[in-house]
């Protein structure tokens, strides 16, 4: 069995009298990509500077690479590449000279890996960051977290301003240092990303864990997706209940079409966020 | 010392504005003397009777008619000025511009303990201010050679000391406040620097608040006392010490326990 590259135990952390996180305990195995979904404001960002020892937290214990957060926070940095979800950078300074002082900061001259993720980002390195939009600041970030070639990789909403032919290189980089070895915790809400790279995920909600499991399990659930046309009508929704009902009523009209199938990933979370 | 070199790099443009304009202005003024010498000899007795204000600025001690007087009552003066400007700008921008320019978050997941990125960032505070201190005292050295007056090296060695003091006293105060904030408090800076020249001028007028010379750095490095040998004030220096010290340790503890946001 594979070692745990995170480990989270009963984390609690509140910002005074606001809620951080409670209580959440989550674990990521070595060499997994594992998602972790929650809408804006339900405690990632929290759990990811809780992790990386960028807050400190109240109760509960973290393990990153089997270091504990609170006392091996630099040599736990040492080894993790962390994007964050807002890519901001010394804007009078030139790419070239940021991507340089992160690596000199870290003690190592990563100079080729930095030119071969640059030649694949399509980053221009001779401009300053005060020029850059966002997506091009966002890829100067991404240099910054794979450089190092890190054993652990936190992404916080990376492809957030990236266009679609980045974002794909992106997740191809990102899959090219899984299959070396590393590992991924991505933080994120676009579902496809999601569901298309990660074994695993998470979902938080209020600042509380409410579902760990594969990709496959949490869009494996007894809701159906129908799609049916009936007495010339279409409708489409998630039926929850028992399906022999759902044939019989289907039975009784005058049905023209129907597909009944596994709900989509988006669905199941729009299931547990619709509970309350 | 990466993050040492790069604060270094980044205040370089700062250093040299502030520089070139406070010790050239100063410059200036020392090769304006002889220019002006004769007209300062007939105001001499008149600035020395100028009651409340001659004793502010220190005018009923030395005449400012002498190349020593006028050094000490208007150039020295608008050097330590200038130089407790310069201090507060520097100290309360330091770790709060990371904050405010969002490059915490940068910054933060490098692999740098937050008690070495507060070391780094102050020994740029020591190192600028003892850097503007050396080459404007070299400066003024210049100045009185060129001027073909006698150097006086003592005086001008305890006035850089007392006022790189001063100059540090300033410097930590305002990056105290800037491990405090998310916010730049160039403002604050300033107006502390301010506020502290404000009551070194005052205290020597009004007896009533005379105790405020233990509070300001302006106190102990004025020039004027320097230059007529008054003795150096320990227990305002024993102060400034003690302010230094306890500006970094609490700047040291709010930064250390600090989450970022």
């Amino acid at each position: 069995m594979s070692k745990n590259v995170i480990e989270i135990q009963n984390l609690t952390k509140n910002y005074g009298k606001n809620r951080g996180v409670t209580n959440l305990s989550l674990t990521v195995g070595e060499g997994e990509i594992f998602g972790f979904l929650g809408p804006n404001g339900a405690g990632k960002s929290t759990t990811i500077r809780s992790m990386l020892g960028l807050a400190r937290f109240q109760e509960g214990e973290i393990q990153i690479l089997g270091m504990d957060v609170k006392t091996q926070g630099v040599e736990i940095l040492r080894q993790v590449g962390y994007m964050p979800s807002e890519a901001w950078f010394y804007p009078d300074m030139r790419v070239r000279d940021v991507i340089r002082y992160a690596a000199k900061m870290r003690g190592m001259d990563c100079g080729a890996e930095a030119e071969m993720l640059c030649e694949r980002l399509q980053v221009d390195q001779t401009k300053k960051i005060e020029e850059l939009s966002l997506g091009n600041r966002k890829k100067v970030s991404i240099v910054c977290a794979m450089q190092h070639k890190p054993k652990l990789f936190v992404f916080d909403e990376p492809t957030s301003g990236l266009d679609p032919l980045m974002q794909a290189e992106f997740f191809k980089l990102i899959l090219e240092y899984n299959a070396k070895g590393a590992t991924c915790f991505l933080s994120s809400h676009v579902l496809s990303e999601v569901r298309k790279y990660c074994g695993r995920a998470a979902i938080i909600r209020e600042g509380k864990l409410i579902k760990t499991d594969t990709v496959e399990n949490l869009t494996k659930t007894s809701a159906k997706h129908v799609r049916v046309v009936k007495d010339g009508a279409e409708e489409d929704f998630i039926y929850r209940g028992n399906v022999n009902e759902l044939l019989r009523d289907l039975a009784s009209h005058d049905v023209a079409d129907v597909v009944i199938e596994e709900p989509e990933l988006e669905e199941v979370f729009m299931h547990f966020y619709g509970k309350e | 010392m990466v993050l040492y070199a790069h604060e270094m790099k980044r205040n370089l443009k700062g250093f040299l504005i502030w520089f070139l304009v406070i010790v050239g202005m100063c410059f200036g003024c020392i090769l304006l003397y002889s220019s002006v010498e004769a007209s300062l000899s007939d105001m001499g007795d008149v600035f020395a009777k100028m009651g409340a204000m001659s004793k502010a600025f220190g005018m009923d001690r030395v005449s400012v008619a002498t190349m020593g007087g006028y050094f000490a009552t208007e150039i020295a003066m608008l050097h330590a000025l200038g130089g407790g400007m310069f201090a507060a700008i520097l100290g309360s921008n330091l770790l709060s511009k990371e904050e405010f320019g969002h490059t915490i978050e940068f910054l933060a997941v490098l692999p740098v303990s937050r008690g070495k990125i507060l070391v780094q960032k102050y020994l740029c505070v020591i190192t600028n201010l003892l850097v503007f201190q050396v080459f404007g005292v070299l400066c003024y050295v210049l100045g009185f050679a060129v001027m073909g007056e006698s150097i006086p090296v003592k005086h001008l060695l305890i006035m850089g000391a007392t006022q790189l003091l001063m100059m540090l006293e300033i410097g930590s105060i305002c990056f105290c406040v800037s491990a405090f904030s998310k916010k730049n408090r160039m403002g604050v800076g300033l107006g502390v620097a301010m506020i502290f020249f404000a009551m070194d001028v005052t205290c020597r007028v009004i007896p009533a608040i005379e105790n405020l010379k233990y509070v300001t750095p302006f106190y102990y490095c004025n020039a004027t006392d320097v230059f007529t040998d008054v003795k150096l004030p320990v227990g305002s220096v024993i102060i400034a010490v003690c302010a230094i010290v306890i500006s970094v340790a609490l700047a040291a503890w709010q930064y250390l326990r600090k989450d970022l946001q």
